[in-house]
């Protein structure tokens, strides 16, 4: 019960208190382009999260194992770049060879793999110290944080480019990184960050 | 049908400036965003994704222009992680104390840096290798530009202070050191390099014009962006033979618009 409640507990934490997409901006080039293509959202959440999630639990174990060695840190990030490339590697030729995917599906599968939010995780993990269960909900967690800031930034581009009265040089990207600007002020906020000094 | 090729010139505007990647292609914001908070960082940063982004493209035109695309994305990762691994050793070696949460959490990152795949998959893959040298450095330079002055700005507007010496500053904006404030200094200075482009290099700015369009009306900007993003590498590319497109422009000119919100889903 403990562990569902600390997985739990640590999902939610990643989702909202700490967004990783809009207050730390990792994925955040990922998210401004996904933001256009909602019919990919939930694809992308399952694989982001299925990434971070296999990526996490291997890189928890293999830390247990070289913590008690005394690797230095590059040692452990040649070996998270490692894991995540032989869990790409992995899904990739299962995905093709048992469920045939479409070129669309190996897309997305390249674009969550590729993506500093999955790697982000087992990092983030290490840094806080957390346990299995946390690994496991930081990386759900990191999924649905992607696809919340994506579902976000989504509905506001659909109004800036809308808008007729944004000055011409501020129309496209400069209009969309204010607007994610002001989006991250807000997760700022549940962060508990201090504006001023 | 090969056309002629651009120049090392041309190639190096577009590249750092016209499709700046950061500010225009909305790529490899991660480490401006998250970790660009002072300028000893930003310098940092722009060494690695630089080394990265170089070294990467110039492998994905000698070797990799033959292999499937979905491997060669696994293949982007591991040679993000070659580059990065001996750069954290140095660093770790000579650090007296233990590593900052940049160097620890933000740096490794760069080996997944989506600027690099970008231009591995658009650019890399379909030139020759000078060529894809040359863009790399041209994408390396905008990158660092930009990774530069937020750095710059961060630390001066958020902690009084550049490369480590005090500013008498009396008021600190800290949330300029968040990703918050890094958005806005971004949008403010994606809005500066459209100006400029428009107005320095109006042939350049209208030769692209699925990225930037701009009315051919004198001295003024109208109706400019529609479109700023690759977005070739979110959509499904055929498995085709490597092209024999030289051409700068041809490449640019197959993207679509990223910020298409008719309500209209990927083509399939």
């Amino acid at each position: 019960m403990k562990i569902a409640y600390d997985l739990l507990l640590t999902a939610l934490y990643a989702v909202f208190v700490q967004n990783m997409v809009m207050s730390f901006g990792l994925g955040s080039s990922e998210a401004i382009r996904a933001s256009s293509k909602p019919g990919r959202f939930i694809s992308l959440a399952a694989m982001i999260s299925g990434f971070s999630v296999a990526t996490s639990v291997i890189c928890k174990l293999i830390d247990m194992f070289i913590s008690s060695i005394g690797f230095s840190y590059a040692v452990r990030v040649a070996i998270y770049g490692g894991v995540l490339a032989g869990v790409y590697f992995v899904s990739a030729f299962f995905a093709i060879v048992l469920f045939k995917a479409s070129k669309r599906t190996m897309g997305t599968l390249g674009i969550s793999a590729l993506n500093t939010l999955v790697l982000a995780v087992p990092f983030i993990n290490n840094t806080a110290s957390y346990s299995f269960a946390d690994s496991i909900g930081s990386g759900i967690g990191s999924g649905i944080a992607f696809v919340l800031a994506a579902a976000l930034i989504n509905r506001g581009a659909r109004r800036l480019a809308e808008n007729k009265d944004i000055p011409a040089v501020f129309k496209g990207t400069p209009a969309m990184f204010i607007y994610v600007g002001i989006l991250s002020l807000a997760f700022s906020g549940f962060a508990d960050s201090t504006l001023f000094s | 049908m090969k056309e002629k090729s651009p120049s090392a010139k041309e190639v190096l505007i577009k590249g750092a400036l016209i499709h700046n990647p950061i500010l225009i292609q909305c790529a490899g914001l991660c480490p401006v965003v998250a970790a660009a908070t002072s300028l000893k960082n930003a310098a940092l940063l722009a060494a690695a994704v630089s080394l990265t982004t170089i070294f990467t493209c110039v492998f994905a035109s000698a070797l990799l222009k033959k292999i499937q695309r979905w491997i060669r994305m696994g293949i982007y990762l591991i040679l993000g992680t070659a580059v990065i691994f001996p750069l954290i050793f140095l660093l770790e070696s000579q650090s007296k104390s233990e590593l900052s949460l940049v160097l620890k959490i933000f740096l490794p990152l760069i080996a997944v840096n989506s600027a690099t795949a970008v231009h591995c998959e658009q650019f890399s893959v379909k030139n020759t290798v000078k060529l894809a040298f040359y863009d790399a450095v041209a994408v390396s330079i905008g990158s660092s530009a930009v990774l530069l002055i937020c750095g710059a700005v961060r630390e001066i507007i958020g902690y009084s202070s550049i490369a480590g010496h005090r500013l008498n500053i009396p008021t600190t904006f800290r949330s300029a050191a968040l990703p918050f404030g890094c958005f806005i200094i971004l949008g403010f200075l994606a809005a500066i390099l459209k100006w400029i482009s428009a107005y320095r290099y109006p042939n350049l700015v209208a030769d692209s014009e699925t990225i930037v369009r701009v009315k051919p009306k004198k001295d003024e900007i109208k109706d400019t962006v529609e479109v700023e993003v690759f977005d070739e590498f979110w959509n499904e590319e055929p498995e085709e033979a490597p092209l024999e497109i030289d051409e700068y422009d041809e490449i640019f000119d197959s993207l679509d618009n990223i910020f298409d919100f008719s309500g209209e889903e990927d083509e399939k």
